[in-house]
């Protein structure tokens, strides 16, 4: 039982008494911005440090520690595949369908589409199986914004769509090659806290990170590479810094798309933060995953792929039991109770607003939030120089190669 | 967060370790990143002799010995380094000056680096291999350094820099390094005076230019050769293609069409639409070559300069075929390089376009022609090369063009262009650039092919050596020998030393006690005789037969030995393998194994006690086999005989000794068992041979030497018996090893490769041949004869033989147990057993029998020796099929070239006699052009072209000499039917009724046969058999 909770839930829930939780609660909801347990402000990221290409075989590869001490490793690889023509538009809707098998090189078949299968990404967080709820869905959780970004560029009909979509367009080769991507992800640590953002942001830098072998050959040919591994391209390009600065010239839009982050935000109360810590999401009203992404657009602004809820472990906490129930300090006040218990049933009712609570006693939370909850929450990831920004260009300062 | 990421450049500690990244793709399409890290060490040596420190660290083997140092201590000094040198070649150097690397006048204390040995693997892994077999040979002092594996001289890529100029400037860092380390390790005393200099070479620019920044000494190949004494000849060596890439830079018409990139080529294979072959030229017209791919029936036809683009005999080609409407029909015109672009000039290339107005009138007419008929020479898919995989490019024997080389030249050391015409037909004419050019003249020379741009019409080239005189003898072995690819040299040392020790007193021991003799039966009182050919001295195989008390015979078959005294994997197995077979020349015998085993030890002389491994056989009085037994032995041949004198003997009723009685029992059997073969559908086929009998006198007639075959009843006599022991021993061995035994099939042939006979045949004689089984050809084969013309039967079977496909040795885990069909013998499964002593095959096949019948061998270890892997086995099957065809060939040119010496001596006799040379024969028509014909002289075993003005008409018998006749040709008129295979020659303006000829297919006619030296004009100097045709044959 336990154990399923864990893997459905965001987290364990952490031990802590119904009064605490209330505590934290309470100063986290203060109308005038949360107090957070270790004093960052709500935007604030918990520090943490990077590296790259770490593992010399692999064709990118990142590794990053949050200061509580989890850390995880991404390996890409990339493997030649050959496409299998025709089966693309099926198989669009049946997206894990896998995409081997020997297909008929016809003529007519999907142009430069790419497939979502041609990415598959594992997880693999100690103590859970590999066919364990957790990892499953957070793998899907995560290849989905990586796969599907900017598809709605694609499907305008851009000509460029290409190279802005998402990256099952960049693993095109040609009508009949394609590159498939493994992402192998390894969380060394146990997962303290809910591992989604440490995760992605570790993608995030093994796929700034991965190179492709130089392509040699042209257009419909059986694919051909360059065996100097100095000569691999990067599937993501670089702003390289050096040429820009001397040369001034503006990068193009292809050098601003970026793989997607998805980062774990939460609400309590009115109050939106970001980067929770364990003891944060047990009292979340809700928990959601923003997938955001730098699209190739002229601004070089973000685009919001997804936001998904995450079953907040807050619901599953004990109860705390507010005196005037508590038979050991009001046996006495037992008259009265019709009207009090029609109180706190509403209260329970409607959990959000929080005002029918009685003050100071913890009561599981329901989920559910409000509009304007969400809609603060993506402007402040999307905003210019706000936190996705922030997040993207902390990455982008992490030197690869 | 402590990095866990390994930092090569900061930490003191990891300088020893680095890494090294490439793409690799695999053949499957896999595209790999590869990873693989270094430990640098400092004990690699410098393996110089002077060096007083190296031999202290060099890393020593398990008996404490370090390898001998190579490079000299007093190395060759030039000009420019009086107290001698080093030499560091980069890789252009070498891919430049192979040859010169090779030579043996220069080029000495080479030290040769690991990245520079890395890179000529991946551009040329012919190149790769000759520098590995130069650095194992001792003479030439070259010296493997592991630069990248030492710390000093390692070198790390910079962030931007390509891979090429790393790797000059790890040539650089290794110079460098061993100017330092000379200096501070030399012996003591000798320092002063000669530390000997490093010279690197290279013929990259900006290499040169940096080495100079660094204080390092460095030439370009040229620049270097020319500081040695006799650099004429040596600058000659040096690939030329380079060279004149740079020299021409832009200005360039390009010729021929741009080969597709590789990946567009290997597309193409993959989905179909192009195909991979080997580009074939046809031997009577140049412009026409073909392809056979598996996708196709019929080979393709490749017609012309354009469509051939750049291929040259032999290589793999990829070509696309054609559209529909430029099918044409093969040739029907003899089309010979040396006739068509007489007046080439070799330095001018401004004017010159791929197809010269000659060669396209000669194409064009083919055209019409092929449009002209549609029933019988239906067109046939053409197809164009679009991409070589591989250049199947060789040394090349040939002479100079005289016409090519200018008339200024005779003593100025200028370079020209002058053409050198190869032995080879199918190859064109390749362009070489020389200071000799007069030198060269009238030589036979060597040389090899470097390039074929698109901006070239000949192939670039440069020479090598020369071989001699033109029609010396010397010259004229060893230029077939290397034209056939024929390994000549002396027995190394190493193959020596593999001999026993007891060299010709070897004997067999005498004691049965004695090791020599385990496993072995004492069949010393069999009366077992030899019959070869006269003056055979490798005797192979010896034979018996006795009458066994119940009424049946034993027949026993004797094969020498050898694979007692060759062991496997030895030096001397390696190097028979690679021979493959012993090649048999007019006047020399190119031998596969050493003289002391072939013609003493093995040979199984008579008198003499020898070890034999014998086929056994008890055979009912009608030669059927009742049983049959294998072991080694040892015998004592009582005779040995020529074929004659074996017939005589036979024929002899006076002589009824035992032995001629055994031999009557083995003719009589072999009479039998040549009954059953021919039953069983065995084909008599004929190829046009004749024996030379080399025993010179001046004073006779040197055609004299020149037989035809004769076949004895003892030839077939021996020769069934060795048929039916191969077979015995084929099947046993096939039992025993299902998927390693050695075996010799001769595949079905296709019946589309009859079509054109049995065409021909129909349309001439009304014969029919019927070629659905080996049977049945033999059968129609039988019935193809004419009356009047006994020779008209063997002429149809020459020409059959020429339909099949070549007999070839296996691996039987290569094909289905229903292609070991051997279809000339008509036997189900074959192999060679018979002649271990010149056929490497043979040998294989001893071993594997001695496995199978648990022969244990002296050492216990023959049961093992006939074991191999399939892999290996197939690389040896490969080897001797080639071997065994070039061995052929080799022995057929110089037949023909003795012939030709002969006609040559003949005519210089009746010459000086005052009568005009030439001798009158009887030939036939084997092909008719629309130009000429091909006729076979059965006399000689020599066939030639006869163009028209060498048909002598009534009115112009009188002129003789090939000058005369070349006049003719304007003057000559021809009319071809294809359809009837007729050509009729006339003089333009006559009525040809009166004075023309008319040749058809298969016709006997009186021709004169002479040997003649072409004079002035191209081709001077070469000596050609040529064949008048008189008129129609008796």
């Amino acid at each position: 039982m336990s154990t399923q909770r864990q893997a459905t839930s965001a987290s364990q829930t952490p031990h802590i008494s119904p009064a605490e939780l209330a505590y934290l609660y309470t100063s986290l909801s203060l109308p005038d911005g949360p107090i957070r347990p270790d004093g960052r402000s709500a935007t604030q990221f918990r520090p943490l440090t990077a590296e790259t290409d770490l593992l010399p075989g692999t064709n990118g590869s990142a590794r990053v520690g949050f200061a509580d001490g989890t850390q995880a490793i991404v390996g890409v690889k990339a493997e030649v595949e050959r496409t299998v023509v025709g089966a693309g538009q099926q198989q669009a809707a049946t997206a894990s369908a896998s995409g081997d098998g020997e297909g008929n090189d016809g003529e007519e078949g999907a142009p430069a589409a790419g497939h979502g299968s041609w990415v598959q990404m594992s997880i693999e967080i100690p103590g859970f199986r590999d066919d364990d709820a957790l990892p499953v869905f957070l793998a899907e959780m995560m290849r989905e914004p990586l796969v599907e970004s900017v598809s709605s560029s694609a499907a305008a009909g851009d000509g460029d769509g290409e190279m802005e979509g998402g990256l099952k367009g960049r693993l095109v080769i040609n009508r009949r090659w394609h590159w498939r991507l493994y992402i192998d992800v390894l969380l060394l640590s146990q997962p303290l806290s809910y591992p989604l953002p440490l995760l992605s942001l570790t993608t995030h830098l093994a796929l700034l990170a991965t190179k492709l072998p130089k392509l040699k050959s042209k257009g419909e040919e059986d694919p051909f590479f360059d065996d100097d591994w100095n000569a691999a391209e990067y599937l993501y390009p670089r702003v390289s810094s050096t040429t820009s600065s001397k040369l001034g010239a503006a990068p193009s839009p292809a050098q601003h798309v970026r793989p997607p982050v998805t980062l774990l935000v939460i609400a309590v109360g009115d109050n939106v933060i970001f980067d929770p810590n364990r003891e944060e999401i047990a009292v979340a009203d809700t928990v959601l995953a923003i997938s955001v992404t730098r699209d190739g657009g002229a601004d070089g602004g973000l685009k919001l792929l997804s936001i998904r809820t995450i079953d907040p472990p807050s619901r599953l906490t004990q109860p705390g039991v507010p005196n005037s129930e508590n038979v050991a300090t009001l046996g006495a006040a037992a008259s009265n109770a019709g009207s009090e218990e029609q109180q706190q049933q509403q209260a329970v009712l409607n959990p959000v607003t929080g005002e029918e609570e009685v003050p100071g006693v913890w009561r599981p939370r329901r989920g559910g939030v409000k509009r304007r909850t969400v809609a603060q929450m993506v402007k402040l990831v999307l905003e210019k120089g706000g936190v996705g920004d922030e997040v993207l260009e902390g990455l982008e300062a992490v030197e690869v190669g | 967060m402590k990095s866990l990421r390994r930092d090569l450049s900061s930490n003191p500690q990891a300088q020893n370790v680095t890494s090294k990244i490439f793409v690799r793709s695999t053949k499957s399409g896999k595209v790999q990143k590869i990873v693989r890290e270094l430990y640098l060490r400092q004990d690699i040596p410098c393996s110089s002799k002077l060096c007083v420190a190296c031999p202290s660290v060099a890393p020593a083997d398990a008996n404490g010995n370090i390898t001998p140092f190579v490079l000299s201590e007093q190395p060759a000094g030039t000009k420019a380094f009086p107290r001698g040198h080093y030499l560091v070649p980069d890789t252009n150097a070498l891919l430049n000056g192979m040859d010169l690397f090779e030579h043996t006048g220069a080029f000495y204390d080479v030290i040769i680096l690991q990245t520079v040995l890395e890179e000529l693997r991946n551009q040329s892994l012919p190149l790769y291999n000759r520098l590995l077999a130069l650095i194992k040979t001792d003479e030439k002092r070259f010296y493997l350094f592991f630069n990248e594996f030492r710390l000093e001289t390692h070198v790390r890529r910079g962030p931007d820099e390509s891979i090429n100029d790393r790797n000059d400037r790890a040539v650089r860092a290794v110079a460098k390094w061993y100017m330092g380390h000379l200096q501070s390790t030399a012996k003591k005393g000798k320092k002063e005076r000669s530390i000997p200099a490093i010279v690197v070479i290279t013929d990259d620019k900006e290499n040169l230019r940096k080495s100079k920044d660094e204080n390092i000494t460095a030439l370009s190949l040229t620049d270097y050769v020319s500081g040695l004494e006799d650099s004429d000849r040596l600058l000659d060596m040096i690939n030329e293609s380079r060279e004149a890439r740079e020299a021409k830079g832009a200005r360039g018409e390009l010729f021929y069409p741009e080969y597709y990139t590789m990946s567009k080529l290997q597309t193409g294979l993959r989905a179909g639409t192009l195909h991979q072959g080997v580009f074939n030229v046809s031997p009577y017209n140049y412009l026409e070559g073909s392809v056979n791919v598996p996708a196709f029936d019929k080979p393709l036809l490749i017609l012309g300069r354009d469509n051939s683009n750049r291929a040259i005999s032999g290589d793999v080609v990829v070509i696309e075929v054609l559209p529909k409407d430029q099918w044409k029909t093969p040739s029907t015109k003899l089309v010979d390089e040396e006739a068509v672009t007489k007046n080439d000039n070799p330095d001018a290339e401004d004017n010159e376009a791929v197809v010269t107005e000659r060669e396209r009138k000669a194409l064009q007419e083919e055209v019409k022609k092929a449009h002209g008929k549609n029933s019988e020479g239906r067109p046939q898919p053409t197809a164009k090369v679009v991409g070589v995989m591989k250049r199947n490019w060789r040394q090349y024997v040939g002479h100079v063009d005289s016409g090519s080389a200018g008339s200024q030249t005779s003593s100025s050391r200028r370079q020209q262009n002058v053409f050198v015409l190869p032995m080879d037909k199918r190859v064109p004419k390749i362009r070489l650039r020389t200071r000799q050019a007069a030198d060269l003249m009238g030589q036979r020379i060597l040389v090899t092919i470097d390039a074929w741009d698109r901006d070239s019409r000949y192939p670039t080239g440069h020479f090598i050596r020369s071989l001699g005189e033109l029609e010396t003898k010397g010259a004229e072995t060893e230029a077939l020998l290397l034209e056939y690819d024929v390994q000549y040299k002396p027995f190394p040392k190493a193959v020596l030393d593999c001999l026993p020790a007891e060299g010709h007193d070897w004997r067999v021991p005498e004691s049965k006690e004695h090791i020599g003799w385990k496993g072995r039966r004492d069949l010393r009182d069999l009366l077992i005789c030899s019959i070869d050919p006269p003056g055979c001295q490798d005797i192979d195989d010896a034979l018996h037969a006795r009458p066994l008390p119940n009424g049946n015979f034993e027949v026993g078959v004797h094969i020498a030995d050898v694979s007692h005294f060759v062991k496997p994997n030895n030096a001397m197995d390696l190097e028979a393998s690679q021979r493959g077979t012993t090649v048999y020349l007019v006047d020399k015998r190119i031998d596969m194994l050493p003289h002391l085993l072939g013609t003493d030890l093995c040979s199984l002389k008579p008198y003499v006690e020898r070890y034999a491994f014998s086929v056994l056989w008890e055979m009912t009085p009608n030669a059927e086999v009742v049983s049959a037994d294998f072991t080694k032995s040892v015998i004592r041949s009582r005779e040995a005989f020529s074929y004659e004198k074996a017939q005589k003997r036979i024929d002899d009723p006076k002589q009824t000794d035992e032995l001629t009685e055994s031999m009557r029992t083995l003719l009589r059997f072999s009479k039998i068992l040549r009954q059953k073969r021919m039953d069983a559908g065995a084909l008599n086929l004929a190829s046009p041979e004749v024996r030379i009998e080399a025993d010179n006198d001046e004073v006779g007639d040197p055609l004299a030497d020149v037989k035809t075959k004769a076949m004895l009843e003892t030839n077939s006599l021996v020769e069934e018996f060795m048929l039916h022991a191969n077979i015995t021993v084929a099947s046993k061995i096939y039992s025993t090893f299902s998927q390693t035994a050695m075996l010799r099939r001769h595949a079905t042939p296709p019946p589309q490769n009859f079509e054109e006979l049995i065409n021909q045949l129909t349309k001439k004689r009304d014969m029919r041949l019927d070629v659905s089984s080996s049977r049945a050809l033999a059968d129609s084969l039988d019935r193809c004869v004419d009356e009047k013309n006994p020779f008209f039967n063997t002429l149809v079977r020459i020409l059959a033989t020429r339909c099949m496909t070549s007999a070839e040795y296996f691996c039987a885990g290569a094909h289905a147990e229903s292609e070991f069909r051997h279809y000339g013998l008509a036997s189900p499964i074959y192999t060679h057993f018979t002649s271990p002593i010149r056929r490497y095959a043979d040998l294989l096949v001893h071993r594997q029998l001695a496995s199978a019948i648990g022969y244990e061998g002296e050492d216990g270890r023959a049961v093992v020796e006939g074991v191999m892997t399939r892999n290996r086995l197939e690389d040896i099957c490969r080897n001797i099929n080639y071997r065994h065809r070039n061995a052929q060939f080799a022995g057929r040119a110089s037949i023909e070239y003795y012939v030709g010496q002969a006609l040559k001596a003949r005519g210089e006799k009746m010459a000086a006699d005052g009568v005009d040379g030439g001798i009158e024969e009887e030939g036939y028509v084997m092909r008719v052009f629309e130009n000429g014909v091909v006729v076979f002289v059965p006399r000689f075993g020599i066939e030639g072209v006869v163009r028209l003005e060498d048909f002598v008409l009534p009115k112009d018998a009188a002129l003789r000499t090939v000058a005369e006749r070349r006049e003719l040709v304007v003057r000559r008129q021809s009319d071809f039917d294809s359809e009837e295979y007729t050509l009729r020659v006339s003089n333009k303006g006559e009525s040809d009724q009166e004075h023309g000829v008319t040749v058809e297919l298969f016709q006997k006619v009186n021709v004169n046969v002479s040997s003649v030296k072409e004079e002035g004009g191209r081709g001077a100097g070469k000596r050609r058999v040529r064949i008048l045709i008189l008129g129609r044959g008796a």
